[in-house]
């Protein structure tokens, strides 16, 4: 034994609180500057999609006449730039306009899904997160055989989200009988009331989240691991598990925590495909149908409400960094 | 080496945690009286608007079983009554009917249904034309009027003896002064709404409803975009009835006795659309050269799965007055003679396009392109994002595939066929032809009538730029207890509420 095993002879850095508050605010405005690009980009994107709610609306055999009054009853035969900064403006005041087709508001709708989509978004990081942070340790710590926990990482990602959901639905439902294939949900139901639903889609995006989340932190961990105080405190002979508390995980906290809003903002878009294949009504489910109705004010508002989730994800992790990464040369 | 099996153990605790929780909440489904139907439905195109665009089957089905409709057609693809009980000509033109309501029809807060709702619904429906296909466009509703509490005379622009088959299924009445249908608004159908959001939707029996009372007491409809997730509603007991699921699927329950597979002859067919007005098809020959060169047996045989018929290039074989025709015989030696009679003896190349916007559509141009080429047709095929096909192939290029299930032939000819018809994809134009069909429709006498509207189909199909080479049944998945499912073609497929629930 040398010394208390909780004061490792290699002093921990201690954070600088005192530039957090700075940098917080710098990231907070450069969230804001992108949230306003992205609006802008979301709104360019559907714009250039061909056709519109007009003609998608108008069925065959209506004349140009027709398309021209529908269109200006919908509100489009106005300039876009006219329309964006309308559609902005409005977005500002908390009003996220009404849907093309159906006439009915679209905070409504979205209010009406949001929590269906939480739920699965939560659960996917609940189950994808410690995963992440588990499998990224074991490639980390891994001396031999390093090819084979990258390819293994990678090729986890790389299995295609649609795969990997036929694959469980065939296994828990369909060879087991655990959970239902599709995930219907009564109206106006919690979807955490079911948790039988949410089982197959959870893991279908918590799965290859799971291993791409790793593949951004093995790096991390295996850098940690080898920082002197680490192999100082392995030489004294502490157990590893204390190890790995105490002298390896704060390192990874940032990092982890980045790498979470990261692999957030992959679960809202993995939504889409997810809640498609499994008939679950969310968010990401309305975003694919209202893009193929070109339904632009449920398209814009799902979108930027996704890439506000992402940013405010970011900005959480750089205040978490701020906060508690050590100074190693950090900067905002 | 620890580490490992530690992560190991833990993914499975986690799984066994999630997969518990699921085996419990699989029982609260099953109810005796309740019918859950998962239908086609996409939640942002969902509509409470029955006479706007409707883009979702799950939307029709909804207002099928909340309003009225003045009449149906059957298993059969007859004509019946459901809220007129009457439609019968004034005089001998056929341009002036009288519609005779029930009289003991009620919404489902109580009030009586008049005609003056009627002809409101009516007058709304032909105001949305643009979004409606024009459903309405016979009627000149503005010379239209209600004499009396329960009737209604119609006028048609021309003598139109077919009026009982234009107010058919998809003329939704709505309360007069509904004109807003933003949210839902009463009906006076056999169901009312109970609750619903843009992917589910329950509906309580409406006990003041005028027919049979239907045999369950609610019915749940969710809309489902992908048919594999309908199917399997059904196979895994979370649904009662899966609306139009894939050949596929039906083929993988067929020995399943826990599943129901329920066919309806003539929902789908995807004919190759030719334009009359465009090079080669402006040539006889070239048309019938392509009729000849299809296999019908083995499209049917590969797109629908069996599940369907061969075709004799009738736009619809379905109806009572259809005419009675065999289905074109594969002949390559007449197909390539005819080429060489139309100058294209060193063979002919043509662009086909398709989407995939229904299952098997890229299938067909695949083999028919095959199949022509045998005959010295060489067929390139381009497949289109469904998105945009339909606004930038559909009615422009000059040989593509169509989807069509289920159209009477009149509403069809009336829209596609007369030379001014909105919607003439195939450049069909013969004065003898349109003369002859406003002749048949002012026919008074059924069985002549009948007559005539077949040997109008039939000309179409021996000239006409559409190569109907087979019918693909609709396919419905229904849980072992479930009976009298409608098999009838067209819309009749949504009027459900005399079905035998399950349990």
């Amino acid at each position: 034994m040398f010394g208390p095993e909780t004061a490792p002879a290699t002093a921990l850095p201690h954070p600088r609180r005192a530039a957090a508050g700075d940098s917080f605010l710098f990231a907070l405005a450069r969230a804001v500057l992108l949230l306003a690009l992205v609006s802008a980009a979301v709104f360019t994107a559907t714009e250039l999609l061909p056709g519109d709610a007009a003609d998608l609306r108008a069925s065959a055999g209506a004349d140009e006449e027709q398309i021209r009054h529908l269109r200006q009853e919908l509100g489009l035969d106005t300039e876009p730039w006219r329309r964006y900064l309308d559609w902005v403006s409005a977005l500002l005041t908390g009003d996220l306009g009404t849907s093309l087709v159906n006439g009915r508001p679209v905070a409504d709708t979205l209010a009406q899904r949001l929590p269906a989509t939480l739920a699965l978004v939560a659960g996917a990081l609940a189950f994808a997160a410690p995963a992440s942070l588990a499998l990224a340790w074991w490639a980390g710590t891994t001396r031999r055989g390093r090819r084979i926990s990258t390819a293994v990482l990678t090729g986890g990602a790389a299995v295609p989200m649609a795969v990997t959901a036929a694959a469980l639905a065939a296994l828990f439902s369909g060879a087991l009988g655990l959970v239902p294939p599709v995930s219907l949900l009564p109206p106006g139901a919690s979807p955490w009331h079911h948790p039988d639903l949410l089982f197959l889609p959870v893991l279908s995006m918590a799965l290859p989240t799971a291993f791409f989340g790793a593949s951004l932190l093995a790096g991390a961990v295996a850098d940690t691991v080898r920082l002197p105080h680490v192999a100082d405190a392995r030489r004294r002979g502490v157990p590893s598990w204390q190890i790995a508390l105490v002298d390896v995980l704060p390192f990874l906290l940032a990092p982890f925590v980045r790498v979470t809003a990261v692999v957030a903002g992959g679960l809202i878009a993995a939504a889409a495909v997810v809640e498609t294949l499994f008939g679950y009504p969310g968010v990401g489910s309305l975003l694919v149908s209202a893009i193929s109705s070109r339904d632009l004010p449920v398209v814009q508002a799902t979108a930027v409400l996704a890439a506000a989730v992402v940013l405010a994800g970011l900005l959480l992790g750089d205040l978490v960094a701020a906060l508690t990464e050590p100074a190693r040369g950090r900067t905002a | 080496m620890r580490r490992r099996s530690l992560l190991a153990g833990a993914f499975a605790v986690l799984l066994a945690a999630t997969a518990c929780g699921g085996a419990e909440g699989e029982q609260a489904s099953a109810d005796g009286t309740t019918l859950r139907y998962a239908a086609v439905g996409a939640p942002a195109a969902t509509t409470h608007d029955p006479h706007g665009r409707v883009g979702n089957e799950s939307d029709y089905l909804r207002f099928a079983m909340l309003y009225d409709v003045l009449t149906v057609t059957d298993d059969n693809g007859a004509v019946q009554p459901r809220l007129a009980e009457s439609w019968e000509p004034d005089g001998d033109d056929l341009t002036r009917w009288t519609v005779s309501l029930r009289d003991d029809a009620v919404f489902s807060d109580g009030d009586p249904v008049t005609a003056d709702d009627v002809l409101f619904s009516l007058e709304r429906i032909q105001g949305k034309g643009a979004e409606n296909n024009g459903r309405l466009s016979a009627f000149d509703l503005e010379a239209s009027s209600v004499t009396g509490e329960n009737t209604v005379e119609l006028v048609t622009h021309q003598p139109y003896a077919e009026v009982g088959g234009a107010l058919a299924s998809l003329t939704f009445v709505v309360p007069e002064g509904s004109d807003d249908i933003t949210e839902p608004v009463i009906g006076s159908g056999p169901f009312q709404l109970e609750e619903y959001d843009d992917t589910t939707a329950v509906l309580n029996r409406h006990d003041g409803w005028w027919g049979d009372a239907p045999g369950y007491d609610t019915l749940r409809i969710s809309a489902l975009p992908d048919p594999g997730a309908r199917a399997d509603a059904v196979a895994s007991g979370q649904a009662d009835i899966a609306g139009s699921v894939a050949p596929a699927s039906a083929q993988q329950h067929e020995e399943d006795d826990s599943v129901q597979v329920v066919t309806r002859p003539g929902g789908v067919n995807y004919p190759l659309v030719m334009d009359l007005g465009t090079e080669p098809f402006d040539d006889p020959g070239v048309r019938e050269a392509v009729k000849l060169a299809l296999d019908r047996e083995q499209l049917v045989e590969t797109v629908f799965l069996g599940y369907g018929e061969p075709g004799a290039d009738l736009l619809n074989p379905q109806e009572p007055f259809a005419p009675q025709a065999e289905p074109i015989e594969r002949d390559l030696d007449r197909a390539r003679e005819l080429l060489e009679e139309a100058g294209h003896g060193d063979g002919v190349e043509l662009t086909l396009h398709a989407t995939n916007s229904y299952p098997g559509m890229e299938e067909t141009a695949t083999l028919a392109a095959e199949q022509l080429s045998e005959a010295g047709i060489d067929v390139s095929i381009e497949v289109g994002p469904p998105d945009t096909y339909w606004a930038q192939v559909w009615n422009v290029e000059p040989f593509y595939l169509n989807s069509l299930g289920g159209n009477g032939f009149v509403d069809f000819g009336r829209m596609a066929l007369l030379a001014d018809g909105p919607i003439n994809e195939t450049s069909w134009e013969d004065p003898d032809w349109d003369a002859d069909f406003t002749e048949a429709l002012a026919t008074a006498d059924e069985d002549e009538r009948h007559a005539l509207l077949a040997d109008l189909q039939q000309r179409v199909a021996d000239d006409g730029g559409y190569v109907v080479w087979g019918t693909g049944d609709g396919i419905d998945l229904a849980a072992p207890g479930v009976s009298g499912l409608p098999t009838g073609p067209g819309f009749h497929r949504l009027f459900i509420e005399q079905v035998e629930a399950a349990g």
